[in-house]
């Protein structure tokens, strides 16, 4: 098993796993059941989730396929590289759209913490952003799936891969980042700046359910949760730009795996707290469950893993 | 060999920097990474509170935060000397680190009148905050954004950017 298996099987999750989330939520809206609406954002969710490891692992499945001369990508006979970069670009912008559709879907759970009507403006955003990413993502799984599959490429992109090499989305930035010299640091600092804004959100709701700073009740703290998410939207953002300008530093960097999963763990920590109700009873003076105190301590875990690996990146791994 | 050079030259100065044990540079490193994020997570966060943000949240329980918050204070001063003293002749010639250091106080000085004009507030409980409280609140979050960005830049303005 390597990191292009990896690939292989998880990229079923944000093709045929968000169509199916999609379409729950489509039916949700027209049968007006706030069940299933819910339901669908749990899934869209996750899968903005499982997307991370989905997109990072896609250049390793290119290292796999085809070999690198001097910076040169070359590949075997029947491989088009032009449908190779085709593929990551449209699921570079198919990963982009499904992250903010993934934002949305969980501001929407939030929202349900205190109005237990889903409606309004973030449902319409839910739904626009995503049958954007619907679309986006098709392309990109056709293109994928093209790839070891020439049977199914159609004539019109047979002929592209006859001209010159095109500049993929995912280049450009990754050229400008390394380029402008001041790009890099300026994402540094912002990714600091998201790192304090995730982090606070991230304490104050863990202590307070292990018992600190008690006079803070729980549903009060739910209202840090949007500070959070930006913070984490940021360090999204800007961690892109790492990846995009030196994948290769990134995608053979076990710190950096071991990152990933940790983004995902928490996140599914995250959603503990979004779909059980133990910890929204903690009144101001009251003291949390057991379930609700082990849950904040596996999110103050994972948090400082993340923070971990990504400090380790440079020291244990191969990462500038 | 000057002053600098010679701090540079000790024993400790050279385990910080060269050693390949992970508790050397990298622990210090990601110590003092922790740090920030109490001190300028805790602050902002009490900043974007008194600026209006989670109005459920009321402010002065968020007092009891304080101590975590000069906890992450005390850690980065240590762990920074440490790593000062590595590249001692580089940082302490670097003007960047000056500014650094300016804003560092200005935004304790800040902090101390949030403490002490904010939190000592008899209304702190309604809610609802002075216009005073509102400017100090905004000028921390500036000047810990000061403090974040002079200290990347640290790795990149005059010094030999070996250490990132």
């Amino acid at each position: 098993m390597n990191l292009a298996h990896i690939h292989l099987l998880l990229n079923h999750f944000p093709t045929i796993g968000f169509g199916i989330g999609f379409g729950l939520f489509l039916v949700g809206l027209v049968a007006k059941s706030e069940d299933l609406k819910r339901a669908s954002l749990v899934i869209l969710f996750l899968i903005a989730l499982v997307a991370l490891p989905t997109y990072f692992s896609g250049p390793a499945a290119l290292d796999k396929i085809c070999s690198r001369l001097n910076g040169a990508i070359q590949c075997p006979p029947g491989v088009s590289l032009t449908l190779i970069q085709e593929h990551e670009d449209w699921a570079l912008l198919a990963f982009a759209v499904m992250e903010v559709t993934g934002f949305f879907a969980f501001l929407g759970l939030w929202q349900f913490r205190r109005n237990p009507k889903l409606g309004g403006w973030n449902m319409t955003a839910v739904l626009v952003l995503a049958i954007v990413t619907f679309g986006l993502m098709s392309v990109a799984a056709n293109k994928g799936g093209g790839i070891r599959h020439p049977e199914i490429v159609s004539a019109s992109d047979a002929a592209a891969d006859q001209a010159e090499e095109r500049s993929p989305v995912a280049r450009a930035i990754g050229s400008f980042v390394i380029s402008k010299t001041w790009v890099w640091p300026a994402c540094e600092t912002l990714h600091f700046v998201g790192l304090c804004l995730l982090f606070v959100t991230v304490l104050l709701v863990n202590l307070r359910l292990l018992g600190f700073a008690k006079a803070l009740p729980f549903s009060a703290l739910y209202q840090l949760l949007p500070v959070g998410i930006l913070g984490f939207a940021i360090n999204l953002a800007t961690g892109m730009m790492f990846f995009l300008a030196a994948p290769q530093q990134y995608i053979n960097n076990i710190e950096f795996q071991r990152k990933v999963v940790f983004i995902v763990l928490a996140g599914i920590n995250v959603l503990y707290f979004m779909l059980f109700d133990k910890a929204w009873k903690v009144e101001a003076g009251g003291d949390a469950p057991m379930s609700s105190k082990i849950a904040a301590a596996i999110s103050l875990y994972l948090w400082i893993g993340v923070l971990y690996y990504g400090n380790m990146l440079p020291f244990l791994g191969n990462s500038f | 060999m000057d002053f600098l050079q010679q701090i540079e030259q000790t024993a400790f100065a050279t385990w910080v920097r060269e050693s390949p044990n992970i508790l050397a540079f990298p622990s210090i490193l990601l110590v003092h990474t922790i740090g920030m994020g109490l001190i300028v997570g805790i602050s902002a966060g009490i900043d974007l509170r008194i600026l209006g943000l989670a109005p459920a949240v009321r402010l002065a329980p968020l007092e009891k935060y304080l101590p975590v918050l000069w906890l992450g204070f005390w850690a980065n001063a240590i762990t920074g000397t440490m790593l000062l003293t590595a590249d001692a002749s580089m940082k302490l010639t670097n003007p960047d680190f000056y500014v650094k250091m300016a804003f560092v106080a200005l935004s304790l000085i800040n902090l101390r009148m949030i403490k002490t004009q904010v939190f000592r507030d008899p209304l702190i409980n309604t809610g609802k905050f002075s216009s005073k409280a509102r400017f100090l609140a905004w000028t921390s979050l500036v000047l810990w954004l000061g403090v974040i960005t002079t200290g990347r830049l640290l790795a990149y303005v005059g010094s030999s950017g070996s250490y990132k």
